[in-house]
């Protein structure tokens, strides 16, 4: 059976935690055992010890990989930050010895040390790379039927490339997310702007109407080419965004209809043969139509 | 007109350069990175192209003034377009660092800090147990919150981190009761 570490980071335990039970129903309906990586930390997040010092981040990102190495397995994520926060730390620790070098030296202290045998896996990657579409089709129980989707992979999920050691081939035309939804039964077709940022995070802390600008010209867009009856995200902070974000336009009265949002491992888990009301319970955003489309029935 | 750089601007752009944005030289502003900048397309007016310009004009009170710096995405856009592999992320993280160094930070960033130190986690808000437990989960996630020893052991390597150095807040160690 494989076995990863399952990163949950901050906002999917806390303000997303029906996705962190969407991962622990889909991962072992897949045949892979989930190690808690327990005592895990913030992954740092890149406005905390990125923004302060380059050894304290990669040593802050160390003790994450570190309960990673000692259970012997990878970490897998559903928040592109959390992926790319520890992806960069681990690439700037095997490309710089110096680095490594001084980090181990501050990790010493506490009686710890970074060797470097776990990798660091978002859940898009490792589901396309490690269980493979011909699995997830044929575990899923429900199949989309066509259904039309718009995907947001997130910006932290493709770049920088080089911190990714199974990135996307082409990381201006990221195809696995689109992939793996088809996969599923859906249709994923591109779109102009499909690798636009949504404007969560640091932006939405520093202004929120300069985020909310970034987010109606990707909604419009989306609106525009596609008219989907999904969004699927491969980032629990771009899944945070459109759920959140389009109830405040629809309420301000900015915009007309509201797309309902999942993250691939919510959608995933219900295809799987989740219990769909559980699996999106914080959705702000009302979900019935949509369930009942993807389920076939009233729920 | 040649831009003549005081002591000081020199000093400014080789603290840039030690606090990791050690590529700023290689800037030929080619715009790349503003076509592509979340910053520029919200109409931030120092995206990481013109960021970089005026580290390099010696424009430290202007940059400081400005909060473009931290609504930075960090989303490596510029990095992965740059032809003259600049990694100007790296330099904006450069710029913030020293920032810090100044005390020129925003709140919520200082929050941020705070709880990663008190928690483990950055991010931390309120009514997150009833959420997780709406849902089938354990009311704290496996993380540093479950288990206090590696919490104390966590909060050790902060103190002894550059992060104290900084000095944002206080950073004791809690006397056992």
């Amino acid at each position: 059976m494989k076995k990863v570490g399952f990163f949950v980071g901050c906002n999917t335990a806390f303000n997303r935690p029906d996705n962190e039970a969407a991962v622990r129903y889909a991962l072992p309906k897949l045949g892979v055992e989930i190690d808690n990586l327990d005592g895990q930390t913030c992954c740092p997040a890149f406005g905390t010890m990125p923004s302060i010092d380059d050894a304290a981040w990669a040593a802050s990102s160390a003790w994450n990989l570190i309960i990673a190495e000692e259970r012997g397995v990878d970490i897998v994520t559903t928040c592109g930050s959390c992926y790319g926060s520890l992806s960069e730390s681990y690439h700037n620790l095997h490309a710089k010895p110096a680095l490594k070098e001084k980090v181990n030296e501050q990790l010493a202290k506490i009686g710890k040390q970074y060797k470097g045998t776990s990798q660091v896996r978002l859940l898009v990657n490792y589901l396309h790379n490690e269980i493979g579409l011909d699995a997830i089709k044929q575990a899923s129980v429900i199949n989309l039927n066509g259904l039309k989707i718009a995907v947001q992979p997130g910006c932290h999920t493709i770049w920088p490339s080089k911190a990714y050691f199974e990135g996307e081939s082409d990381a201006f035309h990221p195809a696995r997310l689109r992939a793996l939804v088809e996969a599923l039964g859906g249709i994923a077709p591109s779109y102009s702007r499909l690798t636009d940022c949504c404007g969560m995070g640091a932006m939405r802390s520093a202004s929120p109407e300069r985020s909310m600008l970034l987010f109606k010209k990707k909604l419009e867009t989306i609106n525009t080419e596609l008219a989907p009856d999904l969004i699927v995200t491969g980032c629990n902070s771009c899944l945070m965004q459109f759920d959140m974000s389009q109830d405040q336009l629809q309420k301000k009265g900015e915009i007309e209809n509201v797309i309902p949002a999942m993250h691939i491992m919510q959608l995933l888990a219900i295809c799987l043969g989740a219990d769909p009301k559980q699996i999106t319970a914080m959705s702000v955003q009302n979900m019935d139509e949509i369930l009942n489309k993807i389920c076939g029935v009233k729920i | 007109m040649a831009i003549i750089l005081s002591e000081m601007d020199k000093a400014f752009i080789s603290e840039i350069k030690e606090r990791g944005g050690f590529d700023i030289h290689a800037c030929v502003q080619c715009g790349k990175c503003a076509a592509t900048c979340p910053l520029s397309l919200a109409g931030f007016p120092f995206y990481i192209k013109k960021l970089i310009h005026a580290i390099e004009c010696g424009m430290r009170e202007e940059i400081m003034e400005d909060s473009s710096m931290w609504a930075c995405q960090s989303c490596n856009r510029c990095v992965e377009v740059c032809p003259q592999d600049v990694k100007p992320y790296e330099v904006l993280l450069a710029l913030r660092r020293a920032a810090v160094r100044e005390l020129s930070v925003p709140g919520n960033t200082i929050e941020g800090l705070r709880n990663l130190y008190k928690t483990g986690h950055a991010v931390y808000p309120k009514g997150y147990q009833a959420r997780r437990k709406a849902v089938g989960l354990s009311e704290e996630p496996p993380s540093t919150l479950s288990f206090p020893e590696m919490l104390e052991q966590f909060q050790e390597f902060l103190r002894n981190s550059e992060l104290n150095e900084v000095g944002l807040f206080p950073m004791k160690k809690e006397e056992k009761k």
